[in-house]
């Protein structure tokens, strides 16, 4: 792998550690599989890059669109609340009208941000090469998120939040209100994954309508290899093991797509990630399987 | 002091499967009185105390708490006043957060949590202090994850916390019941020390007969959804276990067959 490539794949692998923390946040925290997320990491990256091609301060504009993200996990989380929608058809819903209102407030399938100022502008300034400081920027950012999740999750609230998706009556019976929990839940995990998509779109350069399919997926990935890594009750360990996973999922696609001699496309990637996350998913369970038959078959 | 005014409770309202757990229920439980509740399987004993905590919303009649109505209080809301045990020893605590975690949700209950850290030292040294009075070494293992405990510690984790936060009210539901007998008896000596340290108003929902003439000063019967006997005082002084029975095979004679006679002869 070239410098160049490698550099590549740390800047996105620290992006979808965003990514992944909110996705840990929904599905590990609060046990509640959102699928919303392939839509607002589109809608972060649309809205802030609309907003900064009508001359939006980028910062303000990242704002905006993270925001817009929380909004959108606050709609799944209010289609399953108040309708009893099941949460994974409620974030199904949610993501599909996603699409539309995407491409709506982009206008067209994408907009591009080549020529534009980013949350990078003011730290050309610093002469540090434009690809080192991409990697730099990001993974500040998701370093800053990952202790920012942690302390959070180990705040009062916070606590609440993992009762909550651990044992609702529980969590009532010591005055837990419940649902306040989940669209607090939903809105942050949906809010990181937007600010995903808001610094995708300024460090690739663009935004695009397509760009959020499979977002769930590579989030996934990056929680269960980071979970495999370490097995620890720490919080903090365990988020920025998604970050960590992140980056390792990233290192190991693109290492199966240069090796040529696997014949990889690019758009294998929807696949082979599929693959991997069935995998770890089926793994733990054949393992106990066998081990349950084992423990049969020296008892016999 | 709890007080219920002809409380109702009916399931499935309008269907097939109506159920009228609860059919006018009027009782009145002073201040640091100790009631214990028997009945037959299904008699409405859970509902009962579920509607008093406020899971289940009654559907005619009133509750109050010392003159204050909380008919219509969420269940999140009651918990100020209430704390409760649950039968089942995996439903009172989170099995996977930690055990200092679990204990500081309750140490927490009733009141608005907060952005400060759920934990620090301070906490730590109070429930390791609690978690030595059980005597089954928990107090060293404020780190572990609540789901590796046995179903008895877990119990006893559950009553501790439920005493971490001063209250006025507990709520018992057969809390012993899912325990072996050394580990039910243990449980139920640090209830009693628990109730009589604090002063609460206890309801304590048990099948066994012992259980009810030994704990308390008040046993109270309930049958299809309705309260037949209220012992208290010299009378109750007087009655033995097979009093009880007694009067459950009564209720039979009244009503319909009882489903299983085992459960009367539990000691
Ligand atoms: N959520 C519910 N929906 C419908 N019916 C219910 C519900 N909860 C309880 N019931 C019914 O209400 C009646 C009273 O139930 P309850 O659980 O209060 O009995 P119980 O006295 O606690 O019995 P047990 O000794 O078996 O715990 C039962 O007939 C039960 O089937
Ligand atoms: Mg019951």
């Amino acid at each position: 792998m070239s410098l160049y490539a490698f550099l590549g794949t740390l800047e996105i692998g620290f992006i979808y550690g965003l990514v992944a923390m909110g996705v840990y946040l929904t599905f590990r925290i609060l046990d509640f599989p959102d699928l919303t997320v392939d839509g607002s990491f589109t809608l972060g990256a649309a809205v802030t890059a609309t907003l900064i091609v009508i001359g939006y301060n980028p910062y303000l504009a990242t704002l905006l669109g993270t925001l817009a993200a929380a909004c959108a996990g606050i709609v799944t989380a209010w289609l399953n609340l108040r309708f009893n929608i099941l949460h994974l058809l409620a974030s199904i819903l949610t993501m599909t009208a996603l699409y539309t209102i995407n491409l709506r407030v982009m206008g067209k399938p994408n907009v591009a941000l080549i020529m534009e100022p980013t949350m990078l502008t003011p730290f050309e300034a610093l002469g540090i090469p434009a690809m080192y400081m991409k990697v730099i920027f990001v993974a500040f950012c998701a370093v800053i998120g990952g202790l920012l999740v942690a302390w959070f999750l180990n705040t009062q609230y916070g606590l609440a939040m993992r009762a909550v998706g651990s044992n609702k009556r529980m969590a009532q019976a010591n005055g837990i209100v419940v649902n306040e929990k989940v669209y607090v839940g939903l809105a942050l995990s949906n809010g990181l994954v937007g600010l995903a998509g808001a610094l995708f779109a300024q460090t690739n350069g663009f935004a695009d309508s397509t760009m959020g399919i499979g977002t769930i997926v590579v989030g996934l990935a990056a929680v269960i290899i980071g979970e495999s890594l370490f097995s620890t009750r720490s919080i903090l360990v365990i988020v920025m093991s998604c970050i960590i996973g992140s980056i390792l999922y990233r290192v190991a696609v693109s290492m199966a797509l240069n090796a040529d001699f696997l014949g990889f496309q690019a758009s294998d990637l929807n696949l082979l990630t599929a693959v991997l996350v069935a995998l770890a998913l089926v793994f733990p369970k054949l393992r106990r399987e066998w081990k349950a038959k084992k423990a049969k078959g020296e008892r016999v | 002091m709890i007080r219920c005014e002809n409380l109702h409770v009916t399931f499935n309202h309008g269907l097939p499967t109506e159920k009228l757990a609860l059919r006018g229920v009027d009782l009145t439980i002073p201040s640091g009185e100790f009631v214990t509740v028997i009945g037959s399987n299904g008699a409405g004993k859970s509902t009962l105390l579920n509607t008093i905590a406020g899971d289940i919303e009654s559907t005619r009649g009133k509750i109050l708490f010392s003159d204050r109505d909380v008919t219509n209080l969420p269940a999140t809301k009651r918990t100020k006043d209430i704390a409760r045990v649950f039968q089942d020893p995996l439903a009172g605590t989170c099995g996977n957060l930690t055990v200092e975690e679990n204990m500081a949700l309750a140490y927490g209950r009733g009141k608005r949590s907060n952005l400060s850290l759920a934990l620090n030292d301070n906490l730590r040294k109070i429930f390791k202090e609690q978690l030595s009075r059980l005597n089954l070494g928990l107090e060293n293992r404020l780190g572990a994850e609540m789901g590796l405990l046995s179903g008895g510690q877990r119990q006893s984790v559950s009553l501790l916390m439920s005493a971490l936060q001063p209250s006025s009210i507990l709520l018992l539901d057969e809390h012993t019941a899912a325990l072996d007998p050394k580990t039910a008896a243990l449980i139920m000596d640090i209830s009693s020390q628990i109730i009589e340290e604090k002063q609460l108003t206890v309801m304590m929902v048990t099948h066994s007969m012992r259980q009810a003439l030994d704990h308390g000063s008040r046993t109270i019967m309930l049958h299809e959804g309705k309260i037949i006997f209220d012992l208290s005082g010299d009378q109750r002084a007087g009655y033995e276990v097979k009093d009880l029975l007694q009067l459950f095979a009564q209720a039979r004679n009244d009503g319909e067959e009882l489903d299983d006679d085992k459960l009367l002869l539990g000691e």
